[in-house]
Order: C-alpha cells, then structure tokens, then sequence
C-alpha cells in the first residue's frame, strides 16, 4: 500500500467519523430537549439528516483523493456511484 | 413517545450496534422484526428505519476498519457501481410489494442468514483470526458486479445490509481474504443503505420518533463493540445472534400463518 493510501484512509476514516459524531451527538441532544421544547424533534431530525448525508460526503471525499493521485480509473467509478446516490435523492424528493 | 419507549428503542439499537461490531454481522437483521412484530410498524416503515441503523453501523464501524487500512476502498466503490442501482431499483419497486409478501422475504432471509451465521460459527471454533492481511487481487469483476447488483435489491427490498450475500462471494470467488471482504461489504452498506433510505425517506417511511433513539443505540452500541471486539470470542456472540435470529424467524412466521402482517 502506497503513502498515498495510507493518508487518503486517514482522511476517509476522518469524514466517517466526524459524520458519526456529529449525527450521534444532535440525535442524543434531539432526544433529551424534545420533552422540554418543541425544537427537540427538529434537532434530532437533523442529526438523522447528517446520517443520511455521511455516505454521500465520504463519496466526494474518495473522489477528490482519487483525482488528486491522478487514478483515472477510480475517479470515475466515484463519480458513477455519486451520480446514481444523486440520482436517488432527486426521485426520493418527489416520492 | 414515552420515556419508556425511548429508552427500550436505544438498548435495541445498543444490541444491534454490538452485534454488528461484534459479530461483524449487521444487526439489521434484528431490528425490523422486533419493529414489525412489537411495535407494530409496518413492514415498509420497519424497513425504512432499520436502513437507517444500517447505515449508522457502517459509519461507525468503517471509520475503524478504514483508519487500519482493512477495508479495501477501490473494491468497495467499485463494486457499490451495483450495490446503488440494484438499492436505487428495489427501493422504487418495495411499495408496490405488499406487506405480507415482504415479510415471507425476510422471514426466508432470516433463516438463510441463521444458516450462514451456523456455518460461520462452526468454521470459527478453533481458528485463529488472521492477523496480517495477505497480499492479494481481487478475481471475477463480472460476478462479483452481479452479487453486489442482488445484495443491493435484497438491501433496497428488505433494509438489510446483504453481507451475508456479498462477503462469501468476495472471499470465494474473488480471492478476497476474509477480513478485508467482511470490512468491505460494511464500508459499501453506507452508500447502499443511503441510496434506498432517500427513497424512504421521500416517502414518508422513516418514523423519526422511531428511527432516532434506535440510531442514537446503534452507535453507541457500535463502538462499545468495537471497543471490546479484541476481549470477545466472536464465536459465543454468534451462537446468541443465532438464537435471536431463530426466534425471530419462528415469530414472523407464526405471525404470517395467524394472519398478522396485514
């Protein structure tokens, strides 16, 4: 494995993280205020939101690392997956 | 939603987390039942939910598995070019599906994945893990396209992750070592799970009093399980997954044979 790819997993495994723990922490923060104020429900849909919205960041993430080592191949298969995850968050809008 | 229920929702989504971290097994596969079968959801919603905790678990575990370089990324997104479409696909058809036939599906696929779990524990008795990671180049692109295309439905059907579909086939027919397939197919669940959860999502299927103290239990429960996955003898933990998972397969199908599920 390449120096290379030993930083882009570091990087990767940042996003996925940062990502869990931001979700983490809004749901808990969601949980514990929705009996107090009616804001608590939208707190924790928006830490469900950035759950949803992980997947697709570590999509973009990949894909630029994959461009700046000029692997060609692989930037384009990140981008195919990122156009068909795109694709179904278009159709979910208008289910 | 009471207190009470709250706080059952999370330690559900405690054991699932841990199983999934534990058993490398998605605790998917527990979640929708006892949704379905306790809290009365139905199948479409429990389905719509469970993606959710799906996707939390691949979050939390791949952060681990990406970090020590296990998970094989060029593999994974690859292959996740036909876990989406096949997601992407499923999840459109899964509302004309009703519920009962869902539940017949993932009845049967509970007990292939208790079968899968048996034959997984019987190999683990004795075995040491594989420490290193041996060098290796995956084989057999087409079938592998082809798994990852079907464990993407089953996925967009059922909520499922589809690894017991996926990492048997890396391991055997596309000579990927075993730890680097399991960590893999849970890197791809993230994508996979997002691609159908949009389509749920769009729907109205994710109940987030439900989903949010359940994801809240899933990542808790996955780092916990990650935490303590080097002290756990992974085999004690799937002899318990596969006591669930029978159980839960035996009350879904009680419940279909007394015309529940409607």
């Amino acid at each position: 494995m390449s120096r290379q790819d030993l930083a882009a997993d570091r990087i990767l495994s940042l996003t996925l993280k940062a990502g869990a723990y931001t979700a983490f922490v809004l749901i808990i923060a969601g949980l514990l205020l929705q009996w107090a104020t009616p804001w608590g429900a939208k707190v924790a849909t928006a830490g469900l939101l950035v759950l949803l919205a992980t997947p697709v960041l570590r999509i973009i993430v990949a894909n630029i690392q994959f461009f700046r080592e000029r692997d060609l191949k692989y930037a384009l298969v990140s981008l195919g997956v990122l156009c068909i995850v795109v694709l179904a968050y278009f159709l979910g809008i208008q289910a | 939603m009471t207190p009470a229920a709250v706080l059952l929702l999370m330690l559900i989504g405690l054991s699932a987390g841990a199983f999934g971290a534990l058993a490398g097994v998605g605790g998917g596969i527990i979640v929708t039942p006892l949704l379905a079968i306790y809290f009365g959801l139905p199948m479409h919603q429990a389905i719509g939910v469970t993606l959710l905790c799906v996707i939390a678990t691949s979050t939390a575990t791949s952060a681990l598995y990406v970090e020590r370089h296990v998970t094989d990324v060029r593999l994974g997104m690859t292959l996740e070019l036909a876990t989406t479409v096949g997601a992407l696909i499923a999840a459109l058809v899964a509302r004309q599906v009703n519920r009962r036939t869902l539940a017949v599906l993932f009845a049967c696929f509970l007990l292939y994945s208790a079968g899968s779990m048996i034959k997984k524990a019987w190999n683990s008795r004795n075995v040491k893990r594989e420490e290193i990671i041996p060098d290796y180049t995956p084989q057999n692109y087409p079938l592998g396209l082809a798994a990852s295309l079907i464990a993407g439905g089953f996925s967009g059907l059922l909520g499922i992750g589809g690894g017991p579909i996926k990492v048997p086939v890396m391991y055997l027919f596309m000579k990927v070592p075993l730890r680097v397939a399991a960590a893999t197919s849970n890197f791809m669940i993230g994508v996979t799970g997002a691609t159908s959860a949009y389509i749920y999502w769009g729907r109205g299927d994710v109940r987030i009093d439900v989903a949010a103290p359940l994801v809240a239990g899933v990542f808790a429960g996955s780092l916990l399980g990650a935490r303590f996955s080097p002290k756990v003898r992974s085999f004690y933990i799937l002899l318990l997954l596969i006591g669930v998972a029978g159980w839960l397969a035996v009350q879904m199908i009680y419940k279909l044979l007394t015309g529940g599920f409607q």
